[in-house]
């Protein structure tokens, strides 16, 4: 594995010579990440980098195809708009966490911080702890398994993102529903956790009949006024 | 006392409760919701435009140039500040960020194309990036809007410049409609919603709220584009002077300010009259902002909202622009409100010159529908030649009133080659008003 140091270059010559080295086929481990946004962002090839540290804004952002490990927290906006690929955070993320992801799979091995999953088109979000306020909001699809807690306005105004939750709910969001688990639901997430979850991180989360299901009332797909007391937070 | 002795009826409207206010609140009774529609504002009562302005060619203390014939440079170079690519265009006039959904597809790709044979720009839009578009422009701009549909960092890849789009001057603050009747199979498609739904897209970026954000934004953007294209920094006119300061120290190339003319395809009707300031005011707040920095001429500066004809265009750039965007005026030009079709104007409770329906989706002539059947009344290429004209037509008539000003370049207008025919706009513009040497409020 190729390893690049940042201490020294700017975050262009970094990003430059990770895409560089991914081109040539490497595997890449950049060490001293020192938490500066930006990194790794548009990353078009499908190899592996590892930040050895933790990383700022927009880390993996805008990527179609990189495998990317952070070994430490993440910063606002991480994997946000991703197309494809595997974003894995061995620690907590910031806000806005898979932002408008269009597919691939963000995991967050620890808390994640508001509007995780906002505006996600698809893909897969797992944090394996909580999340903040406002995750989900307007989700369009896709799917995002909290095994902890979710923060207040969770699901708000979505489309059809499916929300699972292992943990409490602070408070549903506007239009957001809990819907009955099917068996289906419950293959998809023992699969997705023993995929993404080492063993040993799986041990401590809730079993896949623990989880809720969240998704939208579509009460706020069209106007109604029948609908007003639904509308009248959420106009 | 007798009929015929009675003194004669007069009717009293009520300055008020207007025809218009009567319908307004009517019609909420009904709907039980805001009004939604298209265009951009119908407010009648007129504030300071660029009417307002009138331009003062050369006599004895200036020499003009021969009006038709003699050189007058059209070029316009955006985003030198910082890309390594500059976006370079044959006139300063641009085609404005209009999305597919709103548009049919033979309008964007008309707006493409047309804009392209001249050797202007064109806009994607909310919705992302057709394969069409891409294919038919010479020069496209990518729009990174809130909503992010259709998102895709290879498209940034293949653009010539990207637009970060914080808000527009029709819905300032707040995010656009797109009501079910446009939410068709493929627009669903392309924007990852449910068919017919009735879209309303988030005001805020998902992941970015103030400029301390946008800074990082932008630099993941020049990430995504390997520092080639220029990025643009689009506004909302409300608080120009301080959203332009800030958009330029955040590192934007290009700032983009819509007045409250603009137009939208949908958003609330308060929206369209009742948010913003207009563009002669947002214009003159965007240059000063960036004097104050010293970034005039480094970050260049591009005016949108309600720009009907080169004359206004002249006028922005005397006052500060760079550049023009144009969109409604171009949606004109390719039909919109011409009296065709009639009866299916009359069908939407209109007539021809009074349509403002893009919200529904039955554009009688093709331009903001989703409707198959409609949009074949608006052919590409005939289309396109009508917006390639248009655009000529308005480059000629900024370069005969800079010819006549002694300007050999178009972008050497300035405020100085102007008079204010109102107070209103000699405080504005900073210009005497006519008839005086005085600028009105200093």
């Amino acid at each position: 594995m190729a390893e690049l140091a940042c201490a020294g270059r700017t975050i262009r010559e970094i990003n430059a010579e990770i895409r560089r080295l991914l081109k040539e086929g490497e595997a890449v481990t950049v060490s001293s990440p020192g938490a500066r946004h930006n990194l790794g962002v548009a990353l078009l090839e499908s190899g592996v980098v590892v930040f050895d540290g933790s990383v700022g804004y927009y880390c993996a952002g805008l990527i179609d195809g990189a495998r990317v490990r952070i070994k430490g927290s993440a910063g606002w906006g991480l994997a946000e708009s991703m197309l494809s690929g595997e974003v894995i955070v061995e620690g907590n993320a910031g806000n806005s966490a898979g932002a408008a992801i269009r597919g691939g799979a963000l995991v967050v091995q620890g808390d994640s911080g508001a509007r995780t999953g906002v505006s996600m088109k698809n893909g897969l979000i797992i944090v394996t702890g909580s999340c903040g306020y406002m995750s989900g909001f307007m989700g369009q699809g896709g799917k995002m398994i909290i095994c902890g807690d979710a923060a207040e306005a969770f699901g708000d105004s979505m489309y059809e993102t499916i929300c699972f939750i292992g943990g409490a709910i602070a408070d549903l969001g506007n239009d957001a529903i809990v819907a009955e688990s099917t068996d289906e639901d419950k293959q998809f997430l023992d699969t997705s956790l023993s995929y993404y979850l080492p063993a040993a991180l799986r041990g401590n989360l809730p079993g896949a009949g623990d989880f809720k299901k969240v998704v939208s009332g579509r009460k706020l797909w069209n106007f109604k006024k029948s609908e007003w007391k639904t509308w009248e937070q959420a106009l | 006392m007798s009929e015929s002795s009675s003194p004669p009826r007069v009717l009293q409207k009520s300055g008020i409760f207007s025809s218009g206010v009567i319908e307004d609140i009517q019609t909420k009774a009904e709907s039980g919701i805001y009004r939604i529609r298209g265009y951009g504002t119908l407010r009648e009562r007129r504030w300071a435009t660029f009417d307002d302005l009138t331009f003062l060619p050369c006599a004895l203390t200036r020499i003009p140039l021969e009006g038709y014939r003699e050189k007058c440079s059209t070029k316009t170079v955006l985003g030198s500040r910082f890309a390594e690519k500059p976006i370079e265009l044959d006139i300063p006039i641009m085609i404005t960020g209009m999305s597919w959904g709103a548009l049919s597809y033979n309008a964007k790709v008309a707006l493409a194309k047309g804009a392209s044979e001249i050797g202007s720009s064109n806009t994607t839009g909310d919705g992302g990036m057709m394969a069409a578009e891409r294919e038919s422009s010479k020069t496209l701009i990518y729009e990174v809007l809130p909503s992010r549909y259709g998102i895709n960092v290879r498209h940034m890849q293949m653009s010539d410049g990207i637009e970060l789009t914080i808000g527009q001057g029709a819905k300032p603050g707040t995010g656009g409609l797109l009501l079910e009747t446009k939410v068709s199979d493929a627009i669903s498609k392309q924007r990852e919603l449910p068919v017919g739904v009735d879209q309303r897209s988030p005001a805020r970026h998902p992941d970015m709220l103030g400029p301390d954000d946008m800074i990082i934004k932008i630099e993941e953007l020049r990430e995504a584009t390997g520092w080639q294209v220029p990025i643009f920094v689009k506004l909302g006119a409300s608080r120009v002077y301080d959203d332009v300061k800030l958009a330029a120290k955040a590192g934007a190339d290009v700032v983009v300010v819509d007045g409250m003319e603009g137009g939208t395809g949908a958003s609330p009707a308060i929206f369209q009259d009742h948010t913003g300031i207009p563009t002669l005011a947002a214009v003159c707040e965007a240059r000063v902002a960036l004097e104050d920095m010293g970034l005039y001429g480094k970050v260049q500066l591009i005016i949108a909202g309600g720009i009907r004809d080169g004359v206004d265009a002249a006028k922005a750039m005397a006052l500060g622009a760079d550049a023009i965007y144009i969109g409604t005026a171009a949606l004109i030009a390719l039909n919109c409100n011409r009296p065709l079709y009639v009866d299916d104007y009359h069908k939407l409770g209109t007539e021809p010159h009074f349509c403002h329906h893009c919200h529904t989706g039955q554009c009688p002539v093709g331009v903001t529908t989703q409707d198959p059947e409609l949009m074949k009344r608006l052919p590409i290429d005939e289309a396109a030649e009508r917006i390639t004209n248009l655009l000529r037509a308005m480059t000629l008539e900024i370069q005969m009133l800079a010819r006549s000003c002694g300007k050999s370049d178009v972008h050497h207008l300035e405020p100085e080659d102007m008079a204010a025919l109102t107070p209103e706009a000699s405080a504005i513009c900073k210009v005497p008003l006519a008839g005086t040497r005085r600028v009105w409020g200093s």
